[in-house]
């Protein structure tokens, strides 16, 4: 498992970051999203096994937002 | 999209307006002769100004604060509509033709009338809640000032927010605890009309500042019935709105959206800006742009001799109509008791509800009468600020 924060620059109101952690049902291997509007970031936790990075990202475009990793934390 | 198609989306629109219209005239003319405590006409005149608070402003902040419950729950829909017409195979060939192909979205504004309806219904409850609490206490001038600064703020926060001003205003935003947003997609997910209905309940826990200061008025009603007729009224009032500009952005898409926000900002600030006036009003202080701006029209002071009358023999006379207090500058002898009388003739407005507050003085006045107030000695070249309850309506007493 491997704790990722992203940085979404183009969140506009907390609806967002209510849209960004619908993500947790529909991306596999990821096993929660933690998103603030406060904050402009988006902290997913995910199996690296199942997921990358890059899917995270697409994943998050797909939505209508672009997202920037910004910091691991391995588990 | 067909012509059929097209028609059957008006229709919907039309008919779901109809409703929204018809429903005002049920609240405005049946629920309150009905529901009334104590003044008919009074009351009347409250449902009113509730209403015409929900249709004109209440609609726009409310989208602001819970526009986005209200897209969650259209999210779903247009998801579904969107993978129920979108082609399964995209030929890079064919691509520019597939997309011009515009996805129909007939049901569009059903989920946004669902939404609006359990609004409706869970304001409506918490009215009487209000209400009902409301008859165990009573909000005191101060308590009431305070909370519209507070809610001004608010507003005022919210639309710097809006314009991205600084990011220290994205913690004006309210975001829903995660543990309720979770539970709602749990909940909700499949289900087509769950959604919109358990979200539309849930804006109770997000109210706009305009819906804020609207629930402390239903706890001041001190009545079950009339916190929630109230509450009823203002939130039908802001559904027209809410209907129109969330179904038109979700037809015309995101950049009329962003568009609207920016109109929402701007309404919201003007807004928080009238809200923390009313708030510094009703405190009685001197800051508030209604008496600073007739201090300075004041400041050649024998300029307006006829809107000032002075009281030599311990008497003034202060005229309360519906559309606020003539005159609005007294003049009277400093270090004297004084008699103020105000006179009230059909009087159904806020301006009723007077309010000293630097002598912590409030009365309901009667509709039609006239009612005194005693003023102890002040020293020359004080004032003493009076203002209805909503701190709409002002005015003040120089002391010489």
């Amino acid at each position: 498992m491997i704790k990722q924060t992203f940085k979404v620059e183009d969140m506009t109101c907390s609806n967002c970051a209510m849209k960004l952690e619908s993500l947790e049902d529909t991306l596999e291997g990821v096993k929660e999203i933690n998103a603030s509007y406060h904050k402009l970031t988006m902290i997913v936790e995910y199996d690296e096994s199942k997921l990358t990075e890059e899917q995270i990202i697409a994943a998050v475009k797909k939505k209508g937002y672009m997202a920037a990793a910004i910091w691991a934390d391995n588990t | 999209m067909s012509k059929n198609q097209t028609k059957s989306i008006d229709l919907v629109v039309v008919v779901m307006i109809g409703i929204v219209f018809l429903a005002i005239a049920i609240a405005l003319f049946i629920v309150p002769s009905e529901t009334v405590p104590t003044n008919t006409s009074s009351a009347m005149s409250q449902m009113m100004v509730a209403f015409i608070t929900g249709i004109t402003t209440g609609g726009l902040s409310c989208l602001a604060v819970q526009g986005g419950l209200l897209a969650s729950s259209l999210a779903h829909q247009i998801e579904q509509d969107y993978i129920a017409h979108a082609p399964t195979i995209h030929p890079k060939k064919h691509a520019k033709k597939i997309e011009a192909v515009p996805v129909p979205r007939v049901n569009s504004a059903l989920p946004i009338f669902l939404f609006l309806v359990a609004k409706l219904v869970a304001y409506t409850l918490l009215g009487a809640l209000l209400g009902w609490l409301g008859s165990f206490l009573t909000l005191s001038p101060v308590t009431r000032a305070l909370l519209m600064i507070a809610i001004g703020i608010f507003m005022i926060g919210n639309a710097l927010r809006m314009f991205n001003v600084h990011p220290i205003f994205r913690y004006f935003s309210i975001e829903p605890p995660k543990f309720i947003t979770r539970y709602i997609r749990k909940t909700a997910k499949g289900t087509d009309t769950a959604m919109p209905i358990f979200l539309g309940l849930l804006t109770v826990f997000i109210p706009c500042g305009v819906t804020q200061a609207m629930m402390a008025t239903a706890l001041g009603t001190g009545s079950a019935m009339f916190g929630a007729a109230l509450m009823f009224a203002f939130t039908l009032g802001t559904s027209p709105v809410f209907f129109v500009i969330a179904y038109l952005t979700t037809e015309l898409g995101a950049r009329l959206e962003k568009f609207f926000m920016r109109f929402v900002a701007i309404v919201v600030l003007i807004l928080g800006l009238v809200t923390l006036d009313g708030g510094l009003n009703l405190m009685g202080s001197p800051l508030s742009l209604q008496n600073l701006t007739r201090s300075w029209s004041t400041q050649p002071s024998d300029s307006v001799p006829a809107a000032a009358p002075s009281a030599s023999d311990g008497s003034l006379i202060l005229n309360v109509e519906n559309n606020g207090y003539f005159p609005a500058i007294l003049r009277a002898p400093a270090g004297k008791n004084l008699t103020l009388n105000l006179i009230t003739d059909k009087t159904y407005s806020c301006s009723r509800d007077f309010v000293i507050p630097a002598l912590n003085y409030y009365q309901l006045l009667p509709a039609s009468g006239t009612v005194q107030v005693t003023i102890p000695p002040q020293a020359a070249g004080s004032k003493l600020f009076f203002t209805c309850s909503m701190g709409m309506y002002t005015g003040q007493i120089v002391f010489e």
